[in-house]
């Protein structure tokens, strides 16, 4: 079936460049008339999606030094769905990956991640770092046998850490879409309440924003950002997504504004030469490599290049 | 940390099957130690890589952990879809160190990891005095000399290793519940280093032993239920929860440290301060009918049946002609606590506090100073005879 799907996509037998050509004749079209998507273009957009969506929130992340949680997040989704998966089969018969699912998944997820982590240092008087080892070790080892158990799949627990590009569909395309917008949406609502409380809260406290409810926004928005985008690149590289863009940004640019701009175009691009590549790769070398790895892996390799770029360009303004 | 370093280890161990593919050496036995080999590389370069970005890419440390361990992962990845389109069969071995998997495991396994294993043990027995002295007081175990230089990075060298150890039973990704968990239930039951190391290894071989046992049974209850679709539980899973079950039952249930016996204490001191509260009003009046100490003591109703029960029987009050009055017994314990709060006011007006608000600070100290600090006191303030509001403080030798 998948075969078929790509002996007529439009891509077919492209190397690195031609893909960036018949992506451009097929911009043009498309401006004319609007024709089916094909598959490499389902891809690329998801993943555009999801670099944006991650991307905005990523420095506020890394700046209000939340990314343990947010890792600890993103194993912990699964749970919160299987949660959600469950109760509505149980109650309303249907099965199905929607709107909903995102929403109570995220809202389990963060509910039960957040108060757990924060009981066990607040009442058992627990480390920080331990408790939330602890709680994510927990809950993704139940989230992983509820799974298990539940789906009667094996091979479903190891796409959800390793995500599954090629089964993408058009709901996924809708659900990144919505993602993106909400978090864009969020970051130009509350620019400078976001920006005071993540330089310093106390400041921000006295000028009247609510800490708190930032806070509990920014998670809520990370752990859905994480449910809409495990489907394509797994729980795990969301963080790539999510940390990665805004540490290579952070390097050039050093404003706030800059930053939010710059962090979800370099996710962008890495989509882009991602998912170019990954079509190169199998009609030259006949590989088929995953995208969404493809692309995380180049978030990665762009650090160093950006460094070295850096490091040159300042080498020379001292000479 | 735990947890970066064995997502890390992952390609390595992608990669070294990898290796292993292209030698075409199918046997189990050879592609686990390229396994081994690779996580073990690979792990030391993510702890090499983490420093680096945290020393000269100036990154906090927590964005430094994360990136590492995504960008390693999606490496992993990377490899293992390649693996998977183009050595169907190393893949499959290379899928059991995402959440572990007993059941494949042979005698040679067995010889490998328990040497490992031992090579850890042994250095934790000889190294013992200046691992303590180094985790506990950096600067102090270097410049005493009691810990070489190199042993902070060789204990990280033995982390790693123990990482490739777990790798192969719990998973690479849940693998750094292996070394939360124990250590957490272990805390909770002692205090000395030694002890909780001892505990920790007890615990985690527990949790290894019984997580096993669970996924076992279970594997064969549900291929009983669903013959067609061939399940197995991955024994990562089981075995982290069985640990962490360990360390929620330790947090909750262990006698010094733990919530429950806490709540037990707080209780009990609150109801010893109610009952010296009753102890006072009653010797204040010289005797208190029912009526007159519900008022005075305001406690719920079976809490201060239970109280003034309670106090009967130690022999401090009787009940007699519709009142309750002090034996001589109770009489002393009264008076000590009169002594104490009138003490502590004297001392307070002392500190030059004024003296209509020393009251509600003594009510509470009453309860906590102890006969030493009662001693010190007195000595110091000259024993006094007055409090601030002109009151006889009781001699110590009404209640000896």
């Amino acid at each position: 079936m998948i075969f078929v799907s790509r002996a007529v996509s439009p891509y077919w037998d492209n190397n690195f460049w031609e893909f960036f050509a018949t992506l451009g004749k097929r911009l043009m079209h498309m401006a004319c008339d609007s024709g089916p998507l094909a598959f490499d273009e389902l891809q690329l957009m998801v993943l555009i999606c999801i670099a944006i969506a991650c991307g905005l929130l990523g420095p506020l992340l890394v700046l209000k030094r939340m990314v343990m949680l947010a890792n600890s997040l993103s194993h912990t989704i699964l749970l919160g769905l299987a949660i959600s998966f469950l109760v509505s089969s149980a109650l309303f018969r249907t099965a199905g990956f929607d709107m909903t699912h995102l929403f109570f998944g995220a809202l389990i997820a963060a509910l039960l991640t957040v108060l757990m982590t924060s009981a066990l240092t607040a009442v058992f008087h627990l480390q920080e770092d331990a408790s939330v080892g602890l709680v994510f070790s927990t809950l993704f080892a139940l989230g992983i046998i509820t799974v298990t158990l539940f789906t009667r799949d094996v091979h479903l627990s190891v796409e959800v850490v390793m995500g599954n590009v090629d089964a993408l569909k058009r709901e996924d395309l809708q659900l990144a879409g919505y993602l993106a917008l909400v978090n864009m949406l969020f970051v130009f609502i509350f620019y400078w309440p976001l920006q005071f409380s993540s330089f310093d809260r106390f400041l921000a406290a006295s000028m009247g924003v609510r800490c708190g409810f930032i806070h509990t926004a920014l998670l809520f928005l990370v752990a859905a950002s994480c449910v809409g985008a495990f489907r394509a690149v797994g729980v795990l590289l969301v963080l790539s997504f999510l940390v990665g863009p805004y540490l290579t940004a952070r390097l050039f640019f050093h404003r706030l504004w800059q930053l939010l701009i710059a962090t979800p175009l370099i996710g962008v691009g890495a989509a882009l030469l991602g998912v170019a590549l990954a079509r190169h790769l199998l009609t030259v070398f006949d590989m088929a490599l995953s995208t969404g790895a493809i692309v995380a892996t180049l978030i990665a390799v762009f650090y160093p290049i950006a460094y070295i770029i850096k490091i040159s360009f300042q080498k020379r303004v001292i000479e | 940390m735990g947890e970066a370093l064995s997502h890390a280890a992952y390609p390595g161990v992608v990669v070294g099957v990898t290796f292993c593919a292209f030698l075409e050496t199918v046997s189990f036995s050879g592609s686990l130690l390229f396994a081994i080999g690779g996580a073990f590389l690979f792990s030391l370069f993510g702890l090499w890589t983490i420093e680096w970005l945290e020393k000269s890419g100036k990154m906090p440390g927590d964005a430094a952990l994360c990136f590492m361990l995504a960008s390693f992962f999606a490496f992993g990845l990377l490899v293992f879809s390649y693996l998977q389109s183009a050595y169907p069969l190393f893949a499959s071995h290379v899928q059991i160190y995402l959440y572990g998997q007993s059941a494949t495991m042979t005698d040679f396994h067995t010889m490998i990891y328990g040497g490992l294993a031992a090579v850890i043990i042994l250095f934790l027995v000889v190294a013992y005095r200046p691992l303590q002295a180094m985790h506990f007081d950096q600067n102090f175990s270097s410049s005493a000399g009691v810990a070489p230089p190199f042993l902070s990075s060789f204990s990280f060298v033995l982390l790693v290793l123990s990482i490739v150890i777990g790798i192969r039973g719990v998973g690479v990704i849940l693998m750094s519940g292996m070394f939360i968990a124990p250590a957490i239930a272990a805390r909770q039951w002692s205090d000395r280093l030694s002890v909780i190391l001892w505990l920790a290894a007890l615990f985690g071989l527990l949790s290894g032993f019984l997580g096993n046992v669970l996924s076992v049974d279970l594997s064969t209850h549900l291929s009983v239920l669903f013959p067609e679709r061939r399940l197995s539980l991955p024994t990562g899973p089981m075995i982290i929860l069985v640990g962490s079950s360990f360390a929620f039952f330790s947090l909750l249930f262990s006698p010094k440290r733990g919530v429950f016996a806490r709540i037990v204490r707080i209780l009990q001191f609150r109801l010893r301060s109610d009952e010296e509260n009753i102890l006072k009003a009653v010797w204040k009046r010289g005797g208190i009918s029912f009526s007159e100490c519900r008022k005075t003591i305001h406690l719920w109703l079976p809490t201060l049946f239970y109280l003034l029960w309670r106090m009967q029987r130690h022999g401090w009050l009787v009940w007699a002609y519709q009142r309750y009055s002090l034996t001589p017994d109770g009489t002393r314990k009264a008076a000590r606590i009169v002594r104490l709060h009138r003490l502590w006011e004297v001392y307070l007006t002392d500190l030059g506090w004024p003296e209509d608000q020393v009251h509600r600070t003594a009510e509470e100290m009453e309860h906590i100073l102890t006969p030493e600090l009662e001693n010190r006191l007195s000595k110091q303030l000259n024993f006094p005879r007055f409090d601030p509001h002109e009151q006889p403080i009781p001699e110590r030798d009404d209640f000896r």
